[in-house]
């Protein structure tokens, strides 16, 4: 296990520090400018936020705007630092055959931490659509069917390998958290089709 | 001796048989939650808020009493039998944790850290009795201005000095005090970035950022990156877990150590135990380099049993500081003030004056959540272990699933499904792309408290902003930020330049003597 030089900037959940690869180019700069672009984003948010808002009149200096117009500006300028470092990290990127080159030369491999992965986009998919379609469908479902379903899906997105087991296993402890938070704790949950019985 | 008499009130409250069953419920559910791989304990914290939600406020707290606790002792089992740490402050006590476990050890290193976080949160937990009302009593003196500097400290704190990258852990914290100005202003009325929806009137609700950012978030994470990766076998602890009269006359000394290294932490915003548990490691590595027979790097029990006593002690020091003053220290105390606010109880200075029956019932709980964690940790520690054989598709399609019920279930809409959804995603990236989440919640928890308190403040000089800095407190807090902002680039720039003459070098030896 590898640890970064400052240990508490890792993750607050999970200790171990994973890279995601990609390839150099167009893939590079899509990973360095992501983050840039949805903080700009936000931050675009809340500036039209601040022009369309109707003070009251009554407000004294500062008002409403004041705070929300801090965070905007400092949002812009880490959105803009953020992308500047970003392409200045791709563009310090050896080119891949290059790379190759000099790894085949020293005869040695590139060193393997932080451990480098891929994202897998199918488990992303499998896990934010269904997600999606739980919450637009739970209240015509019902809560035993969605989150069986949702819990299926989840579970096909982590790669498991028995769909019937799964869904057992899904309806089972959504039963379950029906019958624990809806009839015991009183939380209520939508009964759905299964409530017209 | 009147902390001990609001105590012994405490108790009694406290001590009824339904309170003790919901203490016991929290303690089980905390501490299997903290042992699951990949969840930590301020994500046991955020999951299992939902439910108390349908509780009354004393019933509730209790209950978060142990799962608070509960999710720390059940931290260091996955460090110790798989290598990899449920959560940052976890981590220190991994290296000699695994080693013991590797020596055949586990059964012991599981006891040693159960042992070392009772010990740690005790002390806390007694210290607090009596520090907490002088603090609550000396904050009652704060005004706008001393709140604005405690909350530009504890932000300046989290998402610089304790991140390594304070770009990133600051553009967290500005995402995180952005979201929290959604929502009705509560000084003017102005409904702000709602864009006319009834959905947003509220803000975004720190429940639902919490754990979209923590659970969901780690959920697509591990779904996409982690799990594709980890390679892990878990070592099966054998034997019984008593530690011997010798291990009990090593270890002794370090859990006391490791406990006065946490406490001061847990009342300094810094971002909660990670820093005290590796201070507290980095000591018992010197002392021991200078006895005749080093233990370190062969399983030395000291190296498990001072991490785990400070971080605990300073997460216990923590619920002070947040009772006290209003003021999270980490992500786990930030969802602690959620839970609060959820049964419109404001942490700080009048929360002894208004609710005093609550808060000592709480600290009383706190006692016996530790004395029934270590009941249901030291006999069953291997029991627990076995959580850890649950299919990690089941895991976190569990985790999910839950996720959706904690948050429909407190506020009955799917809008809110929808944010957590979005904010899920955010989690992610952030995760991915090696952000600090920490700085996020703190910005989210403390935006609200920093944005009244300067226009407050503003406000009742006439928009003169100097008077921020009038008061001896604030100006007292300004300068420690200064001294410590000046520590942290300080030892930046030593860090780097000793990484650079390292990398020149090319010479392995001195970056094996540096960590």
């Amino acid at each position: 296990m590898t640890f970064p030089p400052n240990p508490t900037s890792a993750s607050a959940v999970v200790g171990d520090r994973l890279r995601i690869v990609s390839r150099p180019g167009i893939a590079a700069l899509l990973k360095a400018l992501t983050m840039p672009v949805v903080v700009a984003a936000f931050a675009t948010y809340l500036l039209v936020g601040i022009f369309t808002m109707r003070v009251p009149s009554s407000a004294d200096f500062p008002g409403p705007q004041f705070f929300p117009a801090i965070i905007t500006v400092g949002l812009f300028a880490f959105a803009i630092a953020l992308a500047v470092a970003g392409v200045r990290e791709v563009r310090s990127l050896p080119d891949p055959h290059v790379a190759e080159l000099l790894a085949a030369e020293s005869g040695e491999e590139a060193p393997a931490e932080p451990r480098a992965v891929r994202i897998d986009v199918r488990s992303f998919l499998w896990i934010i659509v269904s997600f999606f379609a739980f919450a637009l469908l739970l209240d015509v479902l019902g809560w035993v069917i969605a989150a069986g379903l949702l819990f299926w899906c989840v579970a096909r997105g982590f790669g498991s390998a028995k769909p019937l087991a799964s869904l057992v296993v899904g309806l089972t402890m959504s039963s379950l958290a029906y019958i624990g938070f809806d009839m015991v704790l009183g939380l209520p949950l939508p009964s759905g089709i299964l409530g017209g019985f | 001796m009147d902390a001990l008499q609001m105590l012994g009130e405490g108790f009694l409250g406290a001590l009824t048989p339904i309170n003790l069953m919901w203490v016991l419920i929290g303690c089980v559910l905390g501490t299997a939650v903290g042992v699951l791989p990949g969840l930590g304990s301020s994500m046991a914290v955020a999951l299992l808020l939902p439910i108390t939600f349908s509780l009354d406020p004393t019933a509730a707290f209790i209950m978060f009493a142990g799962v608070y606790f509960g999710g720390l002792f059940g931290d260091s089992t996955m460090g110790i039998l798989m290598n990899t740490p449920g959560q940052a402050s976890a981590i220190a006590s991994t290296f000699e944790g695994h080693k013991m476990a590797l020596n055949g050890r586990a059964a012991q290193a599981l006891a040693t850290a159960a042992i070392g976080a009772f010990i740690g949160g005790f002390v806390a937990c007694i210290v607090l009795v009596f520090l907490a009302p002088a603090l609550a009593d000396f904050s009652s003196r704060f005004g706008p201005a001393e709140f604005f500097a405690l909350a530009v400290f504890a932000f300046a704190a989290t998402s610089s000095v304790v991140t390594d990258n304070a770009l990133k852990g600051l553009t967290a914290l500005f995402i995180g005090l952005g979201i929290a100005v959604i929502g009705v202003d509560g000084v003017s009325g102005a409904p702000r970035f709602t864009m006319d929806s009834p959905y947003l009137f509220d803000g975004v609700s720190l429940v639902t950022v919490t754990v979209g950012i923590l659970a969901l978030g780690e959920v697509i994470y591990v779904a996409c990156l982690e799990r594709h990766t980890s390679d892990k076998k878990m070592l099966r602890p054998k034997g019984r877990p008593w530690l011997s009269r010798k291990d009990l006359r090593e270890a002794t000394p370090a859990w006391l150590r490791g406990t006065a290294i946490g406490l001061p932490f847990g009342v300094i915003p810094a971002g909660g135990s990670e820093i005290p548990t590796f201070l507290a490691y980095g000591l018992e590595k010197r002392l021991d380099a200078r006895r005749p027979h080093p233990q370190f790097g062969k399983g030395a029990i000291r190296g498990l049993a001072a991490p785990e006593a400070a971080g605990n002690s300073t997460t216990g020091m923590a619920m002070g500081a947040l009772l006290a003053l209003g003021l999270p220290i980490s992500a786990t105390a930030a969802i602690m003030l959620a839970a609060f606010r959820q049964y419109g109880l404001q942490p700080g200075p009048l929360l002894f004056d208004r609710a005093p029956d609550l808060v000592w019932a709480l600290l009383a709980s706190f006692f016996i959540a530790m004395v029934v964690l270590l009941i249901l940790n030291l006999p069953f520690a291997m029991l627990w272990a076995k959580l850890l054989l649950i299919p990690r598709p089941y895991l976190f399609a569990g985790i999910t699933v839950f996720c959706a019920l904690g948050i429909y279930a407190t506020s009955g809409s799917l809008v809110d499904l929808l944010i957590l959804l979005g904010i899920g995603v955010l989690g992610f990236l952030l995760r991915a792309l090696d952000f600090p989440l920490a700085p996020l919640i703190i910005g989210m928890v403390l935006g609200p408290l920093a944005e009244t308190s300067l226009r407050d403040a503003a406000m009742s000089a006439n928009g003169d902003f100097s008077i921020l800095v009038h008061s001896p407190i604030s100006i007292g807090l300004y300068v420690v930020l200064a001294v410590v902002l000046a520590f942290a680039i300080r030892g930046r720039i030593v860090a780097r330049s000793r990484a650079r003459a390292t990398a020149s070098s090319g010479d392995r030896a001195t970056e094996a003597a540096v960590r």
